[in-house]
């Protein structure tokens, strides 16, 4: 991974479809290893666009993108670049090959020519770190959302990479599905690996290390969730919702409350329960 | 009383659902049985569980003319069946559906009935597919052999309805447009029937935050506009801001309905069953534990920051007299 | 919707025939059917019959499910006995009214003919019952994989066996809902092409196409993800392996065989 101490290094990249209108512009944005970073953006902001370039799947029409220090535009180094980046889709449906559970985690490492009997070991492991152990044998497409997702990440996690794309995984699962999806992320990010994670949901995004806002393919905010989700003006003008503590404790402020920019609930009862 | 539903019960091993339940088994029971995975393994999803065949276990309630009416429910509480069970669009095992007398279990009132109740189903606009925003709008007015005019105003109405300019759209194909204007093509479809009753499942399901507010007075004006409305949601927030009255289910029967400051009352007892209350509630009844005075059964973000300013605002801000402040402080604490 | 009577249902079982090389299984199948062609009068059939309750016996699969895996196809069985009972005149008339008459031969023929395609159901079903879909791909891949040489893109073949494979069931369900959706939506489904069936299937295919293609795009990105590259240098979970098992197998179907032809012969 050479000298070079981040993850994955875009630089002064531009991408277009077509040639005319530019996705984003002179896009500058570095990750270093270990970290959880969460891409917050309305529609058309082009942050799905940027997660598919981490993983080599676009490359930018000027500039560069670096992942783990090689350069996605040369073909060479996608098979290092893909082996050790995971990406994981918004629909499970559209994402999964297989018939059989235990197949579709083999299928990333089937192709990077892992043999028996450590293919399998790891089929097991990554099964189990999803909590999916006992499934092996079902069938992918007779199982919840939830579910299907968690597959598909342990189909990632398989290839054993060291950085693991979300692209708005938790769009399309309930309320239950999606925290349940979000504590393995968080787990997964605690045992060190690199997350770059695309959502539109502000609870999902206090949970990261840093959080950038992009609008119309431009960084507007760059931070820790702390900073970027209580900044609540700004989050609105690019049509983002900040999060509900972060509403209250701005309205309660001024109804002349002396609470700070809260971001999570836990933090804002805390901080009333002492005034009281 | 419009719509009833008279102590409905679903089994995937009734007549309807047999073959349902069949599929099932092929699916998922039958490998689990060869490797011997335990119970739980089996268990892969509530619905597809050949064991678990009641998906609607005595259901009854009704809905009145104008109200809007919300359904709620995890993954597999039996949401979807029910709706389409309310559409006659499946029988139920046991009890009846009635819609205005008319007996949703047979099979010419069903049909009849449908054309008041009109079913939205969960990404409605994977079901367009005519060349033209028109075409596709009028595809039920002209199954149905209305005449053109009749057919022409219906659309015009339709897509009136759904706040999309008809000269804009109407020649355009469907599939050019924006998701959240295919959705609205594809509610206006079903508009198009001109339905006394508008059934949605997930409305709201995969909308970016910029429009969902916008959608959700679309909603709104749907139901002022004098239609009973019925919605399924994820979204506790959305149900307590639009709704009447809320049905809770879970694992096929009633958990709970009422009014939302009614069902929202006990978040311990919704978490058990997979499920939140809106953030503001959730917070008043912990802050409420904690000894504030929150005396309104429902809150939302406005009346929650007043309440809260009332009891810690004033004093705390430094305009009261350090007295003062602390002679309320130590009232409060008796 | 009934999607698995078309390829037969997997009914899980731990035999001998179900841990035979899925290849093998292939190749002893295609055989059995032909042995069962070749059977020319009633004793060879006889014995072919015996074979195949035999398989079934070593396959521990109940005669009930078996009869059950090939349920719709008995119409095709019937209908054959049928329209022999018909068609082929002669010996003794049974029955006789109008032009239907039934005769001694007609009978006979019937019943030959009739177990005969029972028989090769029976057998054919017996490859779905015991081997997985997955495995059947697997086997298809390998035994196609000569014609690689001569240019057949057979991992790509098999590929997209497995993919269709996995996408029926959804297709099925995706198919179920629009058509459920169209219909909440006033539509009279019909096939009638004078009652507006072309616009029904419009109404029905365009959507399912429409879903096809969402999921191809992400699919073909998402296989690219991990790296898919073709069958050069990828390994398998489960290889196929071939055992004593399958030398049995031979030997029976080869003593089938066997019986056969001299039952043909001497009779």
């Amino acid at each position: 991974m050479g000298a070079d101490p981040a993850f994955v290094d875009f630089q002064h990249a531009s991408f277009s479809y077509d040639g005319a209108s530019f996705v984003f512009q002179d896009l500058n944005l570095s990750v270093p290893q270990g970290q959880f970073l969460c891409i917050l953006g309305d529609n058309g902001s082009g942050k799905s666009t940027l997660a598919k370039h981490v993983d080599a799947l676009l490359k930018p029409t000027e500039g560069s993108v670096f992942v783990f220090g090689a350069n996605t535009k040369e073909p060479e180094q996608l098979f290092f670049i893909r082996s050790n980046a995971g990406f994981v889709f918004q629909n499970p449906d559209d994402q999964i090959v297989a018939t059989l559970i235990e197949n579709e985690v083999a299928f990333g490492p089937e192709n990077l020519g892992v043999e028996n009997p450590e293919l399998r070991e790891r089929v097991q492991d990554s099964i189990q770190e999803v909590g999916l152990q006992g499934f092996q044998l079902h069938e992918t497409h007779a199982l919840s959302g939830g579910q299907k997702q968690r597959v598909c990440i342990a189909g990632a996690l398989a290839m054993e990479p060291a950085l693991l794309v979300l692209d708005e995984a938790t769009a399309m699962l309930d309320p239950r599905g999606r925290s349940g999806l979000m504590r393995l992320i968080g787990q997964l990010h605690e045992s060190g690996m690199t997350i770059i994670m695309i959502t539109h949901f502000m609870d999902e995004a206090a949970q990261a290390d840093r959080v950038v806002v992009l609008d119309a393919g431009t960084i507007r905010m760059d931070g820790t969730p702390d900073d970027v989700l209580s900044r609540a003006s700004e989050l609105q003008e690019l049509s983002l919702e900040a999060p509900f503590a972060c509403q209250l404790s701005v309205k309660l402020q001024e109804l002349g409350v002396p609470v700070p920019v809260c971001i999570t609930q836990d933090e804002l009862e805390e901080q009333l329960c002492a005034l009281l | 009383m419009r719509l009833a539903v008279e102590s409905v019960s679903y089994s995937y091993s009734g007549p309807e659902g047999e073959r349902k339940a069949r599929r099932a088994r092929a699916r998922s029971g039958a490998r689990a049985e060869a490797v011997g995975a335990s119970a739980e393994a089996r268990r892969a999803d509530w619905g597809n569980d050949p064991q678990d065949i009641w998906a609607l276990r005595d259901v009854s309630f009704s809905i009145r003319e104008g109200e809007f009416f919300g359904i709620a429910g995890h993954t597999g509480s039996g949401k979807s069946t029910l709706l389409q069970i309310m559409n006659g669009l499946i029988r139920p095992t046991e009890g009846r559906v009635t819609f205005d007398g008319l007996d949703l279990s047979s099979k010419h009132d069903a049909a009849r009935a449908r054309e008041e109740i009109g079913l939205v189903f969960q990404y409605p606009e994977h079901q367009l597919f005519a060349n033209t925003v028109y075409d596709d709008v009028a595809f039920g007015p002209r199954s149905r052999k209305m005449d053109a005019a009749e057919v022409d105003r219906r659309v015009r109405e339709g897509l009136r309805l759904v706040g999309l300019p008809f000269d804009e759209v109407a020649e355009r194909s469907p599939f050019s447009l924006s998701g959240g204007q295919q959705r609205r093509v594809a509610i206006a479809g079903v508009l198009a029937m001109e339905p006394a009753v508008l059934i949605l499942d997930e409305p709201m399901a995969g909308i970016d935050p910029g429009a969902r507010d916008e959608f959700l007075g679309l909603l709104e004006s749907l139901h002022d506009s004098g239609r009973t409305i019925v919605m399924v949601s994820h979204s506790m927030e959305d149900l307590a801001r639009l709704c009447e009255r809320i049905l809770i289910l879970s694992e096929g029967r009633i958990f709970a309905l009422g009014a939302p400051d009614e069902v929202f009352a006990d978040p311990a007892a919704l978490k058990a069953v997979g499920l939140g209350v809106p953030a503001a509630q959730a917070l008043a009844v912990k802050l409420r534990q904690a000894g504030f005075k929150l005396d309104r059964p429902l809150y939302d973000m406005s009346s929650l920051a007043e309440d809260i300013a009332a009891q810690v605002g004033r004093e705390a801000a430094g305009v009261i007299p350090q007295t003062m402040l602390g002679a309320e402080a130590g009232e409060r604490h008796e | 919707m009934n999607e698995r009577a078309i390829i037969g249902q997997y009914w899980p079982e731990d035999s001998f025939v179900h841990h035979m090389d899925p290849r093998v299984k292939c190749i002893l199948s295609i055989a059995v059917m032909v042995i069962i062609l070749c059977a020319g009068n009633a004793a060879s059939l006889a014995v072919a019959a015996a074979f195949v309750i035999l398989f079934y016996a070593a396959s521990r699969i109940p005669l009930a499910q078996a009869v059950r895996a090939v349920g719709p196809l008995l119409v095709i069985v019937i209908l054959t006995a049928v329209l022999n009972i018909l068609f082929v005149q002669g010996g003794t008339v049974y029955f006789q009214f109008g032009i239907i008459c039934v005769s001694e031969d007609g009978l006979i023929s019937a019943a030959f003919i009739g177990c005969r395609l029972l028989l090769l159901l029976l057998a054919m079903s017996l490859l779905t019952l015991t081997t997985t879909t997955l495995d059947i791909t697997a086997a298809f891949e390998r035994l196609i994989s000569p014609l690689a040489r001569i240019g057949v893109p057979a991992h790509e073949l098999s590929m997209i066996l497995g993919l269709a494979l996995r996408f029926l069931p959804q297709f099925m369900q995706e198919l179920s809902v629009i058509s459920r959706a169209q219909k909440s939506r006033g539509a009279t489904l019909t096939m009638n092409p004078f009652k507006g069936g072309f616009s029904t299937m419009a109404s029905l295919i365009v959507p399912l196409f429409a879903s096809a293609f969402r999921h191809a795009d992400t699919l073909s990105a998402a296989m690219e993800a991990r790296c898919y590259h073709g069958g050069v240098g990828t390994t398998r979970l489960n290889p196929l392996r071939t055992s004593w098992r399958d030398g049995v197998g031979s030997v029976v179907v080869a003593l089938m065989a066997a019986c056969v032809v001299i039952m043909n012969c001497i009779i």
